[in-house]
């Protein structure tokens, strides 16, 4: 029998029960966690074995909409086959922080420092956030949407190449 | 009467230039004596920013950039990202494209796997022999590739909506012949390792990863399939009609290297029995779907898994309508693997650390993307 992947609703439907109040919104993707529940939430799901049974976090990211970043969290159960996403929104694009899922996966220890590395999100209570791929005290966050803008973007003639400019200017420019 | 020789802790780098390491990749151990108290993984080396890259080509032009994620298995690579991009704009593959998928994968999942089991053999010190004879028999496979794709290493094969071209009118009676060679090979190499003294001192109770810590760590593939878990996302989500192939998942119960090891060759056996079925029951008909090259596929999200020779490859593509994706993120099984390096080398040996190190199969073009 193929995997059920879950509706951001029904997701939803067993958090609140799980723990009222954590839930921000949903869609039929995902469901949205208020990050100051998230830790929580996350606990109850992974332990709430005759339900969703959430055991093992398969993939972490982060993406970035201008306006706020999104990290993504894919999470399955092996006993019952099935398959969730969970996100929380990030706002702010100074110091954008969330609280770690180290304490309750453990596999979100690399993971973790990659959306570090890649997005400057800060995960607070992770043991040793550190830069993963790029080396300590590089100074922009590549995967960032206005990278080119930030020192580490700046290279010499990249702004000229074909293609970099392509995309129409973004609706909100927050860089200072 | 107290030791006369004192010790002190010290750190010893293993790489980034070391043959264990399997590429440019360090691990830095606090060691005292031969016992190790600490070990903290560097990487990056490699690191070419894939994902900020496929923001800035098409759909199709990201397919070449997946081949080099995970160099030793292209096809595995391909066929996540095109699924991913299927998914998130709703095409449909021919069922002879399916099938070439699958002959494909479960080809490329044999060449992987000849490299782990040799290079693992090699890391024992198992010195030369195995690793030459699993490199004989994975050039038989990169001939086939060569001859269906043009390339050995990154295929770059897999297309959206199927696969580039159809099979070559050889492929079909040279698979046969090599799918009647190749047990033959697998019994040799379990001949000579699953039974020999040495081998069995050097991975048996060696980096030892329990089920619990296995599903917390977000493992996949051998890895978690070697501590007793039955997973493998041929069975538990089937994709390319593998529902169609009878196969068995293998596990271990120890959960140590050994039985990683064990995991990984009855896998080949099983690949060359998926492979088999599929070479008899080969569909005629087109072997791809037209697919428009400036594909955009509606707003949305789509994460995608396969089952890759190291775990499960998943590929979550973000559209916004775009030409080519607002976010690509790829999940690389032997990065997410790496986690547990730490509980598996602490309280060892530097000569166990590379026996560990060796039973992850790391791939480090994936590791640093």
């Amino acid at each position: 029998m193929p995997t059920r992947w879950l509706t951001g609703h029904e997701t939803a439907e067993a958090i609140e029960d799980l723990v009222p109040g954590s839930v921000a919104r949903s869609t039929g993707v995902a469901c949205y966690l208020k990050p100051e529940m998230l830790v929580e939430a996350c606990h109850a799901l992974r332990d709430d074995s005759d339900g969703l049974d959430l055991v093992h976090l398969t993939n972490l990211c982060a993406v970035d909409y201008w306006s706020h970043f999104e990290v993504v969290y894919h999470l399955q159960s092996f006993y019952k086959n099935q398959f969730a996403t969970l996100k929380v929104d990030v706002q702010g694009r100074d110091k954008p922080a969330i609280p770690s899922v180290v304490p309750v996966w453990h596999g979100a220890w690399m993971q973790e420092c990659e959306a570090y590395d890649l997005f400057g999100i800060v995960f607070e209570g992770h043991p040793n956030l550190h830069r993963i791929l790029l080396w300590d005290g590089y100074p922009g966050w590549p995967l960032r949407k206005d990278f080119l803008s930030m020192p580490g973007g700046l290279q010499p003639g990249l702004n000229e190449f074909a293609g970099t400019a392509r995309r129409e200017a973004p609706p909100v420019r927050l860089v200072e | 009467m107290t030791s006369a020789i004192k010790s002190e802790p010290f750190i010893l780098n293993i790489g980034p230039q070391h043959p264990s390491t399997h590429g440019v990749f360090r691990v830095k151990v606090t060691v005292d004596g031969e016992r190790i108290l600490d070990a903290e993984m560097v990487m990056g080396y490699l690191h070419r920013s894939m994902e900020k890259l496929a923001e800035e080509r098409t759909y199709t032009q990201n397919i070449p950039f997946t081949d080099r994620t995970d160099y030793l298995s292209s096809m595995s690579n391909n066929l996540g990202y095109c699924l991913a991009v299927e998914k998130l704009a709703g095409i449909d593959v021919p069922d002879r494209g399916q099938a070439i998928r699958v002959i494909m994968a479960e080809l490329q999942r044999l060449a992987s796997h000849c490299m782990a089991v040799g290079a693992f053999a090699n890391d024992t010190g198992a010195w030369q022999t195995p690793v030459m004879w699993a490199f004989r028999e994975r050039e038989k496979i990169l001939d086939l590739f060569e001859m269906t794709a043009g390339a050995r290493l990154t295929c770059n094969y897999m297309r959206i909506g199927g696969v580039a071209f159809d099979l070559p009118k050889d492929f079909v009676p040279m698979a046969r012949d090599l799918m009647k060679t190749f047990p033959a090979f697998i019994d040799d190499i379990d001949g000579m390792l699953t039974e020999n003294e040495i081998f069995l001192v050097r991975t048996r109770g060696v980096a030892v990863i329990s089920p619990e810590l296995a599903v917390n760590g977000s493992l996949a593939g051998p890895m978690l399939r070697g501590s007793g878990i039955a997973w493998d996302i041929r069975k538990a989500d089937p994709y390319c009609g593998y529902e169609k192939y009878d196969f068995d998942i293998p596990i271990g119960y120890q959960g140590d290297s050994f039985d990683r090891f064990i995991v990984r060759l009855e896998e080949m056996r099983q690949s060359v029995r998926i492979v088999q079925q599929a070479l008899d029951a080969l569909p005629g008909g087109p072997h791809s779907t037209q697919v428009p090259l400036a594909l955009r596929p509606p707003a949305g999200e789509a994460y995608a898994r396969v089952e890759g020779p190291r775990g499960e490859l998943g590929y979550y593509v973000v559209s916004d309508e775009g030409p080519s994706p607002y976010r690509f993120h790829i999940r690389p099984p032997s990065f997410i693997n790496l986690s547990v390096l730490k509980e598996m080398t602490v309280g060892g040996s530097v000569a166990d650390a590379i026996v560990a190190l060796g039973s992850v199969d790391i791939v480090v073009g994936e590791i640093d993307r």
